[in-house]
């Protein structure tokens, strides 16, 4: 699974390995997560954009809920492995139909992805991405994988507000 | 259904989060919520057998049992807490003293800010665990079980359960009765 | 009246985007009576049998997208009486169409409504107990009784339950989401016990107290076995009760001059049990006046040099209450060394001695 995220070896053992010193000024500002405001004030956010990440917990919650974090919590790094690794392969195989983030809840050993998509996929499509989905995650994994998905009917419906 | 037999058809089926000792509450699961299922794994269905055999003959008893709730967010345990006290009054078990402790457990990393240097800007990031308590008295084994298993079977996401469970036990007989009968003196 | 809903949506909207200007999030409101507007226009979905004329004219070119029809969210047929746990039997993320509550959810400036449950990732988020209404909670409850069994009756009071199962073995389980259920806490077993339930006498209670050390509390009286040496809770908690066995025989065994005595009566007795060999420690013969915990009259210096003093004694002069003056003696001795010594104590001691050598002035 890991494979996946590593980038394979092979090919650069070629090219000499460059690690080059960051020379330039670090960049204090804490931006991640946070929007700009354009001066058109038009550029769309949802709800979870529009709260910046010091709101998690007030305003907005958690977009993955297992119990890894928690005191004793075990397998916290695979399980944070193991969920960028969900969040890209759905982003990928649901190409441009997500219109919220991915929501990984974990419960004993099922896990399961929420999300808000579109309505425009054809329906035999759609199942055959959930199934595959499911099938998939769930054989790398090694966990029954379960795929709860809310539609919409367009992208816009999802917008909490404009800057 | 499906959700129950997905469940259990998975290699890790078992959700108590013991070593080995009790096997038979897989069996009991599928007694409980799979009485139409044809469950493919021969250890279980052997297992449920044994199960109907031995039960009654040989019930454990719990004088008090701790079920240690965590989670981040207490909204969630207050409302698990509420479930697992109603569940507890329909099966007619006793609720000892139920309690919370007045704060959060808070894991601070204090970071710097940039990534090497300016000392005095720092970053501070938070991992909260809320606790809850709840005590029950005087189960029998199958009470027991059968208590844990539903209410841990609907435990909410990003909820770790901790149950301690304190069993009487007879003096084994060579205690009991040893030198009893001999006076050295 | 799909006006009048109209005209509603209309004014209420008016007033929304007066309090938030730049925003067009649904509200459940607006989007509610939109979905009431479109099933009243079309009560049946029409099957469309024979393809469309002008369509296929031009089916040569590009095909036209047709897209599926949605239909509108169920939770507007739901009849109010319905059965709600078989609408929601397990647990699973918030589905806004399944669920007829009027929801909002999230922050907004103050006088804003909250954005509604439509499209709303917040209520997805968020751990829900659809599955666990008191209806549902009851109803598996009532289900789950017959693998219930009671308390026995008898048993009603701490007391008896201690007099009956005096051994206390504490475990915990743990739960958590993860792949695996293995936790290597589980393994740790607790064995307590207490200490005046064995019947021990003083000898063993004492070789006992030298074994364990700290794992005894003088207090509540209780003796604590922690194991968590062997890999599985099985193993843990027979080894916490081998332990508990071999202290209790071990300290039950008698020092070397009386082991040797009542070796043949234990081994005629425990023919039986193999594994019993009477051991004896060197050490136990060494304990001298000095090692004692607390003074014990019993073959201490005072009562020897007493027993002299008798021996020298004139019969004649030995009173008729002489063993009753010697307990005394001995009684006021021992609480003059065990509990300290204060002005009562002193005069006690000193009028046993005077009684004792026959003095009365």
């Amino acid at each position: 699974m890991l494979r996946a995220l590593v980038q394979s070896t092979d090919k650069v053992a070629v090219v000499p390995q460059l690690r080059q010193f960051h020379a330039s000024a670090a960049c204090c500002k804490v931006q991640s997560g946070r929007y700009k405001i354009t001066p058109k004030r038009d550029r769309p956010l949802t709800y979870e954009m529009a709260n910046p990440p010091h709101f998690i917990a007030h305003r907005k919650s958690w977009n993955s809920w297992d119990t890894t974090t928690l005191l004793d919590g075990q397998r916290a790094a695979e399980t944070a492995v193991e969920d960028v690794f969900i969040r890209r392969f759905v982003t990928g195989t649901w190409h441009d139909q997500f219109c919220s983030e991915i929501i990984i809840k974990r419960q004993h050993n099922l896990i399961r992805i929420a999300g808000i998509i579109k309505q425009g996929l054809a329906v035999r499509k759609m199942y055959f991405l959930i199934g595959y989905t499911e099938e998939l995650l769930s054989n790398w994994l090694q966990c029954p994988v379960k795929l709860e998905l809310q539609t919409v009917e367009n992208k816009e419906s999802t917008i909490f507000k404009y800057i | 259904m499906s959700y129950y037999l997905r469940v259990i058809n998975s290699p890790f089926s078992n959700i108590l989060g013991e070593n080995g000792m009790l096997r038979s509450v897989i069996s009991k699961k599928i007694l409980l919520f799979g009485n139409n299922l044809n469950c493919t794994r021969p250890s279980s269905t052997s297992n449920s057998e044994g199960l109907k055999k031995s039960s009654g003959s040989n019930d454990m008893l719990y004088q008090s049992v701790e079920v240690e709730m965590r989670s981040g967010e207490p909204a969630v345990l207050l409302s698990y807490e509420w479930f697992a006290s109603y569940a507890a009054n329909q099966l007619g078990i006793t609720i000892g003293k139920c309690w919370a402790p007045p704060k959060a457990h808070h894991n601070r990393l204090t970071l710097l800010k940039s990534v090497h240097i300016y000392k005095k800007h720092r970053v501070q990031y938070e991992v909260r665990t809320y606790f809850r308590h709840m005590t029950y008295e005087r189960l029998t084994e199958s009470t027991l079980k059968t208590f844990l298993e539903y209410i841990q079977r609907n435990v909410p996401e990003g909820v770790a359960l901790k149950i301690t469970k304190k069993s009487v036990v007879n003096l084994p007989s060579q205690l009991a009765d040893e030198f009893q009968s001999v006076n050295f003196k | 009246m799909s006006a009048i809903v109209n005209l509603r949506v209309f004014r209420n909207f008016q007033q929304f985007v007066s309090i938030r200007p730049i925003s067009n999030y649904p509200t459940s409101f607006s989007k509610n009576a939109e979905i009431q507007k479109v099933e009243e226009e079309e009560e049946f979905r029409s099957l469309d049998l024979s393809p469309n004329k002008s369509l296929n004219v031009r089916s040569f070119g590009r095909k036209l997208y047709k897209r599926a029809v949605v239909p509108p969210p169920r939770s507007h047929k739901m009849p109010v009486d319905q059965d709600w746990p078989s609408v929601w039997p397990v647990p699973r993320t918030f589905h806004p169409a399944s669920v007829p509550l009027p929801l909002n959810q999230g922050w907004v400036n103050p006088g804003a409504t909250p954005p509604g449950k439509f499209a709303n990732a917040e209520l997805m988020k968020i751990p829900n107990f659809l599955h666990l209404t008191p209806p549902a909670i009851e109803r598996q409850c009532k289900a789950l009784k017959k693998f219930c069994t009671e308390w026995p009756k008898e048993l009603n009071t701490t007391e008896k339950i201690d007099h009956h199962f005096p051994i206390k073995i504490i475990t915990s389980d743990y739960l958590h989401s993860s792949p695996s259920l293995r936790d290597a806490r589980a393994r740790i077993v607790t064995l307590q016990l207490k200490l005046s339930t064995l019947k021990l006498d003083s000898h063993a209670k004492d070789k006992l107290l030298r074994l364990v050390k700290e794992r005894y509390n003088p207090e509540t009286d209780m003796l604590t076995i922690v194991s968590e040496r062997c890999p599985l809770r099985k193993q843990n908690l027979d080894y916490a009760m081998y332990l508990l066995n071999v202290l209790v025989s071990e300290s039950r065994v008698r020092p070397n001059n009386f082991a040797k005595q009542q070796l043949h009566i234990v081994c005629v007795l425990c023919a039986n049990r193999a594994e019993f060999i009477p051991k004896t420690e060197p050490w136990e013969n060494e304990k001298c006046e000095a090692d004692m915990e607390k003074y014990v009259w019993e073959g201490s210096q005072s009562q020897r040099t007493l027993e002299q003093l008798l021996k020298r004694m004139p019969d004649r002069e030995k009173a008729q209450d002489l063993p009753e003056v010697i307990e005394q003696y001995s009684r006021n001795v021992t609480h003059f060394h065990n509990e300290g010594e204060d002005a009562e104590k002193v005069n006690a001691y000193k009028e046993s001695v005077k009684k004792l050598l026959g003095l009365n002035a």
